[in-house]
C-alpha cells in the first residue's frame, strides 16, 4: 500500500487512537514508521504517555516507531518569523513598519492555519526518506479536506500571479529608453523565483497526495458521524483521492444473554441501533469497513493500544513513494 | 571660422534639436505610456497578491506574504499610486499630453 496514510473523520471519533494503533502495527511488522499528529490537544502525547514536539522522536518501548506533533499556531508564528527575518535583511527600516502591517494581516486570514499545516505535511512527506511509512492523524474533516484540495487551487493561483508579474516586468523592460536601466528585470527576479519555488512545492504536493497517499475515515456508529463520513467520501472523491476504507470506532459491547437489568437492556438497544448503522455502512458505502473497534473502559494506551492494533484489518505492506 | 566649421556646428545643433523634438514628441510619451501600463500591470499583480489590504480574504496571502521582503519598492509605489489616483479615468488621462 501507499507510503503515506491519512486518517480523517469528525472530531472526537478517535482518529488519534486509530492512527497510533496503525503506526504501532506497521512498526511491529518491521516498517520504520512515523506518526504525525496535528491535533492541538496533544493526544499523541497522551496515547504514548510521552511528550512530543515538532521534531520526530522515537516512541519509548516500541522499535521503529517515531512520533511528532504539529501545532498550527506555532507553525504560523514560525513562518511569520522567517519572513520578518528576510524583511530585516532586505528592506529599509522606514518601510519595515509599513510592510509589517500587511504581513500581520496576511497571517490573520482564516486560511493561515490550514496553509501552515499543509506546508508542514508536505515538508514531512518530502523529507521522509528515513521512514517506510508516514501516518498522518489529521485535523477534523472539514478543514482537512480543504487542506488536501489546496494544491490544485494554489497552483493555478500562482500561475496567474507569475503571468501578471512577467507582463509587468516585460513592459518595464520595454519602457527603458535607450541605454537606461529598466526599473525591473526579468533575469533573476527574486519574486518570480519565489513564486516558481512555491509552484514546484504545490506540484509535488498534488502528485504525492494523488499517487502516494491512502485515505481512511474513522467514524462512530451514529447518525451524525455517518452523514459526515458520506460527505467526506464524496468530497475526497471529487478531488480524485480514493478512500481506501472506513474504521468504525467506539462500538458498544453487548451484554451477556442471561443479563436483564436496566444497564443490560440499555446496552442491548444501543448495540441494536449500532448494528443497523453498521449495516448501512456495509451496504450503502463504497469503501469497505476495515475495522470494528469496541469501546474501551480505560484510556487507550499501552497494552490496550496493542489490542486495538490487532483489530485493525489494514494491510501494512509498503510501496516506495513515486515522487519523493 | 571656416565655412566648413560653421556648417558642422549648425548641423550639430540641428541634429540635437531634432533628436530632442523627436524624443519629446514621439519617443518619450510612448515610453511613458508603456511605463504607466507596466505600473498598471504591477498594480494588478500586487492587488492579486494582497487583496486582504482591501478587506478581501485571499487563500494565498499566507504564501504571497513571503514575497513582501522582495517587493519593497513596488509596495511603496503601489500604495502611493493608490492614494494619488482619483479615478481610473484620471490615471488613463495622465498618459496623454494635450
Amino acid at each position: 500500500m501507499e507510503p503515506f496514510v491519512f486518517f480523517g473523520g469528525k472530531g472526537g471519533v478517535g482518529k488519534t487512537t486509530v492512527s497510533c494503533a496503525y503506526g504501532l502495527r506497521c512498526a511491529r511488522d518491521g516498517h520504520r514508521t512515523l506518526v504525525v499528529s496535528t491535533d492541538p490537544a496533544h493526544s499523541v502525547t497522551d496515547v504514548f504517555d510521552q511528550p512530543f514536539d515538532d521534531t520526530p522522536e522515537p516512541v519509548a518501548g516500541i522499535d521503529r516507531l517515531d512520533a511528532m506533533q504539529l501545532d498550527p499556531e506555532d507553525e504560523v508564528t514560525r513562518h511569520l518569523d522567517e519572513i520578518r527575518q528576510d524583511l530585516s535583511e532586505q528592506v529599509s527600516a522606514a518601510m519595515v513598519n509599513e510592510i509589517n502591517r500587511q504581513l500581520e494581516m496576511a497571517h490573520g486570514t482564516p486560511g493561515a492555519y490550514e496553509s501552515a499545516l499543509f506546508d508542514r505535511f508536505v515538508d514531512v512527506m518530502r523529507n521522509s526518506e528515513s521512514y517506510d511509512r508516514v501516518v498522518f492523524d489529521t485535523a477534523p474533516s472539514g478543514s482537512t479536506l480543504r487542506l488536501l484540495g489546496l494544491p490544485d487551487l494554489l497552483e493555478s493561483w500562482i500561475d496567474r500571479l507569475m503571468y501578471k508579474r512577467r507582463t509587468s516586468i516585460d513592459l518595464f523592460e520595454k519602457a527603458a529608453i535607450g541605454n537606461n536601466e529598466p526599473r525591473r528585470v526579468m533575469e533573476g527576479d527574486p519574486v518570480l523565483a519565489r513564486l516558481e519555488e512555491r509552484k514546484e512545492f504545490f506540484d509535488f504536493a498534488g502528485k504525492a497526495l494523488q499517487d502516494d497517499a491512502a485515505f481512511f475515515i474513522v467514524l462512530n456508529p451514529d447518525e451524525l458521524s455517518l452523514n459526515e463520513t458520506e460527505r467526506s467520501i464524496a468530497d475526497l472523491r471529487e478531488k480524485e483521492f480514493a478512500v481506501r476504507g472506513l474504521v468504525a470506532n467506539k462500538l458498544t459491547p453487548s451484554p451477556d444473554p442471561d443479563e436483564n437489568g436496566r444497564g443490560a437492556r440499555y446496552l442491548r438497544d444501543r448495540v441494536e441501533t449500532e448494528r443497523a448503522h453498521l449495516e448501512t455502512i456495509r451496504e450503502e458505502f463504497d469503501p469497505p469497513l476495515v475495522a470494528e473497534i469496541g469501546w474501551r473502559v480505560a484510556e487507550v494506551k499501552g497494552d490496550l493500544l496493542s489490542d486495538v492494533a490487532d483489530e485493525l484489518d489494514i494491510e501494512t505492506s509498503v510501496e516506495a513513494p513515486t515522487h519523493v | 571660422m571656416e565655412l566648413a566649421d560653421r556648417i558642422e556646428a549648425f548641423r550639430r545643433t540641428l541634429s540635437e534639436w531634432l533628436r530632442g523634438l523627436y524624443h519629446g514628441m514621439i519617443s518619450h510619451p510612448a515610453y511613458e505610456k508603456i511605463e504607466k501600463e507596466a505600473e498598471d500591470a504591477e498594480d494588478a499583480f500586487l492587488l492579486a497578491c494582497f487583496p486582504d489590504a482591501f478587506g478581501i480574504p485571499s487563500p494565498v496571502s499566507y504564501y504571497t506574504a513571503e514575497l513582501l521582503p522582495y517587493l519593497e519598492d513596488e509596495f511603496e509605489a503601489w500604495e502611493r499610486r493608490l492614494w494619488d489616483r482619483g479615478t481610473y479615468l484620471e490615471r488613463k488621462g495622465q498618459q496623454y499630453h494635450f
